[in-house]
């Protein structure tokens, strides 16, 4: 290994390893982590994990049971399909709000713009688990609280897209239209309409997955559904009938999956790493269509679950405000509980992120192997990480890393998937010519496939882990585990003044992290 | 000795017509063979039979008198033995142009040595004496592959091929979409690589370019037209030879 006459630019090298190993490297996370987890087993719980494994193999078959868990799953459904439709108009309109295009063209000035997308960023960094709990205090346990709970974030969410996708788009269009005297909704709607509808469909699409599993969390949370179920069936370990729920749950998740994906590839859309790339899908009409049955969907969809806007109107005020204790808000330990938030974020991150590609080397191309890995990581979707955080308490002890656990599970089915989808995209075809020259299939996998993966895919692990930073909340029951813990805590102790003081805390940090996580991103794509 | 590649009967299906119908095509030690015909003919399908990527539905490859093995150890193995120069290279754009060299060698390396490729520069006199050979310097080592030229690209992926040190080398019209002074080039030095142990089989779709070769292989339509050698093939039979072969296909005769 002598590289005498070559050695100058190698230094370097040894400090940046090559595409491939990137994806790979946050995985290292792993060696403190199983170094420490046998400090926290406490040792019971081995038969309650066996019996919960064992029961996954002979659900429930009582047709009371499945009954019930179709009746729930049906709430759900109801609800997230509610919640999306309510945030995709409510994204449409915020997003043209805060489309500098749009108020270029329309008002002649930028400012506003700017402005309504930093106030959209209050909604958009808190969790809908938070929006869900406070309207539950204001108004009471209605329908009504988890669509809108679902409805405020992603909305926010959906307008940010939407405002970026249109401020990114090519205006020469809308200029021309402008300078031959169209008007301005004419213009806007004539010029970016087209190019804009199939990445907006196809965010959009994505976003019904996540109501879907937002929806069934906040049952979790006791907003009703299958969620609720299933958390009762868990906390009365009857494994069998949580199973019968599970299996329907995962069965309507591919299903919907499955149609979403096809629905993309039917109309060409682009996928979710790049939602600028491709231009207008095909079937224009169809997409229309669609949208135009949403309406009435939900109305339907709206009567059936019993959903009442004006329950809104008859809202209480927070209790106990005027009484607030602001020294005890301020002795809370503060330090410590953004500390505990932010390595709970990193490490669940980093096994998420880095564990996706180590499974999928590990499981190698062959067809079996990718079958059980996209059976586990659909698991992992599917599971809400606060039931996945109980299970664990049977086994470990709660803190910090029984809460990454759970939470890294979950958001490493995500990643999965988006891995597996974007090794699609790749193409087979270096892989193949490594193959052909005698590497293993393992091998091949990780030089010709991750290759060209690696910093797409690091760009949207990134973004992830701001998503998980706002979601460190929901796996905070498992105690010790920084603010979502605390916020918990406070919680049901209608501490109403510790409960502000902490989601206000919590934005500011998902703005800092959302503000790190954008330049990361920028920097692992431009740095090609 | 057993030919390097032996290809008898082979069949492969299509959409409409056989990709491939009874295609009989033998290559020993030492050979360069042309691989010509139409757009269409079948030249990739028979190379990616040769290489092993592609199963015939019926017929019987072999490689240097071996099937193909079962052990997917003994597999590998022999696909080492065989490099293919593909049309659209199918360099690892991401990685340096040392360590898409070495990737030439994984068939040999073990994990340690894959991953440390990934970290350090792994064999840089090899690599350096590889690129020397195509004309290229040593300092394009450290080189991103996504920052090279057209050319320098072609030439890459000649060491690449050279690094895997394979028996047989196969070429699924390198010149395509090159100028015409590179693409005489880039031949000579594919010809110079293949003397004995080696063998090359290279498919082409300009007849002007087949000095050099000791035989040539005419396929239409899936089917092999003619396998004659070079050395006792008079101009003005060649010349018939290709008229055939090119019936009805826009493309230019010998120069």
């Amino acid at each position: 290994m002598s590289t005498a006459p070559l050695s100058q630019p190698y230094p370097l090298a040894l400090l940046r390893p090559a595409a491939p190993l990137l994806p790979l490297l946050p995985a290292l996370v792993l060696l403190p982590v199983l170094a420490l987890l046998p400090g926290l087993v406490h040792g019971g719980g081995w038969d309650l994990i066996g019996r919960f494994a064992l029961a996954a193999l002979t659900p429930s078959l009582d047709p009371v049971v499945i009954q019930a868990a179709l009746a729930g799953l049906a709430i759900t459904l109801g609800m997230a399909l509610l919640g999306w439709i309510a945030s995709l108009a409510l994204g449409v309109v915020l997003g043209l709000a805060s489309s500098r295009v749009v108020w270029q063209v329309c008002g002649g000035c930028r400012w506003p713009a700017g402005m309504i997308r930093r106030l959209l960023a209050l909604p958009r960094s808190i969790h809908e688990l938070l929006w869900g709990l406070l309207l539950l205090q204001l108004v009471g346990l209605q329908p009504v609280v988890a669509v809108l709970a679902i409805a405020i974030p992603y909305g926010a969410l959906v307008a940010r897209v939407l405002a970026d996708l249109l401020d990114g788009l090519d205006s020469r269009r809308l200029e021309a239209l402008r300078s031959a005297g169209a008007p301005a909704p004419a213009a806007l709607l004539t010029a970016l309409g087209p190019p804009l509808l199939p990445g907006l469909l196809s965010y959009g699409g994505y976003r019904l997955e996540c109501a879907l599993r937002s929806a069934t969390l906040l049952g979790v949370f006791g907003l009703g559904g299958l969620g609720t179920d299933l958390k009762l069936t868990l906390q009365s370990l009857e494994f069998r009938e949580l199973w019968t729920g599970l299996w329907l749950l995962l069965a309507v998740m591919l299903t919907l999956e499955t149609l979403l994906g096809w629905l993309r590839r039917r109309w060409l859309m682009p996928r979710r790493l790049d939602l600028r790339r491709g231009g207008v899908g095909g079937r224009g009409r169809e997409m229309l269509l669609l949208l135009l049955a949403l309406p009435p969907l939900a109305l339907l969809v709206g009567r059936a679950l019993g959903v009442d806007p004006q329950a809104l109107l008859h809202g209480q005020p927070l209790p106990g405000l005027d009484s607030a204790d602001w020294a005890g808000v301020w002795a809370l330990p503060w330090l410590q509980l953004v500390a505990g938030t932010l390595l709970l974020t990193l490490l669940a991150a980093a096994l998420a992120v880095g564990l996706a590609p180590l499974q999928l080397l590990l499981a190698g191309p062959g067809r079996w192997g990718q079958g059980v890995l996209r059976f586990s990581w659909a698991l992992g979707r599917l599971w809400p990480p606060p039931l996945t955080a109980l299970l664990l308490l049977f086994l470990l002890q709660p803190g910090v890393i029984t809460a990454a656990l759970a939470l890294g599970f979950h958001n490493l089915g995500i990643l999965g998937r988006l891995l597996l989808e974007s090794s699609e995209d790749v193409g087979p075809a270096v892989e193949e010519a490594l193959s052909c020259a005698g590497s293993g299939p393992r091998l091949a996998l990780l030089y010709g496939r991750l290759s060209p993966m690696a910093r797409p895919y690091l760009a949207y692990g990134a973004y992830r882990a701001d998503v998980m930073l706002r979601e460190t909340v929901v796996v905070g029951l498992v105690g010790a585990a920084g603010l979502g813990s605390q916020l918990l805590e406070s919680l049901s102790a209608f501490a109403w003044d510790q409960v502000l003081a902490l989601v206000a805390v919590y934005a500011l940090l998902t703005l800092a992290g959302e503000e790190l996580s954008d330049r990361l991103r920028r920097s692992l794509l431009a740095g090609h | 000795m057993p030919p390097l590649l032996d290809l008898q009967h082979i069949h492969v299906a299509g959409r409409d017509q056989p990709r491939l119908h009874d295609v009989t095509l033998g290559i020993t030690a030492g050979e360069r063979v042309a691989l010509l015909g139409p757009s269409g003919a079948g030249k990739s399908t028979l190379l990616a039979v040769a290489n092993g990527l592609l199963t015939p539905e019926a017929g019987t490859v072999l490689w240097s008198g071996e099937p193909p093995a079962r052990s997917p150890r003994l597999r590998r193995r022999q696909r080492a033995r065989i490099g293919t120069l593909w049309q659209d290279l199918r360099l690892i754009e991401e990685l340096t142009v040392q360590q898409n060299l070495n990737a030439a060698r994984l068939a040999r390396w073990g994990w340690p040595r894959a991953l440390l490729n990934l970290l350090l520069p792994l064999e840089s006199e090899a690599n350096a004496a590889a690129l020397e050979q195509v004309g290229l310097g040593a300092e394009l080592l450290a080189c991103s592959v996504a920052a090279l030229s057209g050319g320098q690209r072609q030439r890459v992926a000649i060491a690449r091929l050279l690094r895997q040190e394979p028996q047989l080398l196969l070429a699924d019209e390198p010149l395509a979409s090159l100028d015409p002074r590179l693409a005489t080039e880039l031949l000579e030095l594919l010809l110079r690589q293949a003397e004995a142990p080696r063998a090359l089989l290279l498919s082409l779709h300009r007849p002007d370019l087949l000095r050099g070769f000791d035989r040539v292989v005419g396929l239409r339509r899936g089917r092999l037209l003619f396998d004659r050698p070079m050395a006792f093939l008079a101009t003005s039979e060649l010349e018939a030879l290709l008229a055939e072969l090119y019936r009805g296909e826009a493309v230019g005769l010998m120069p």
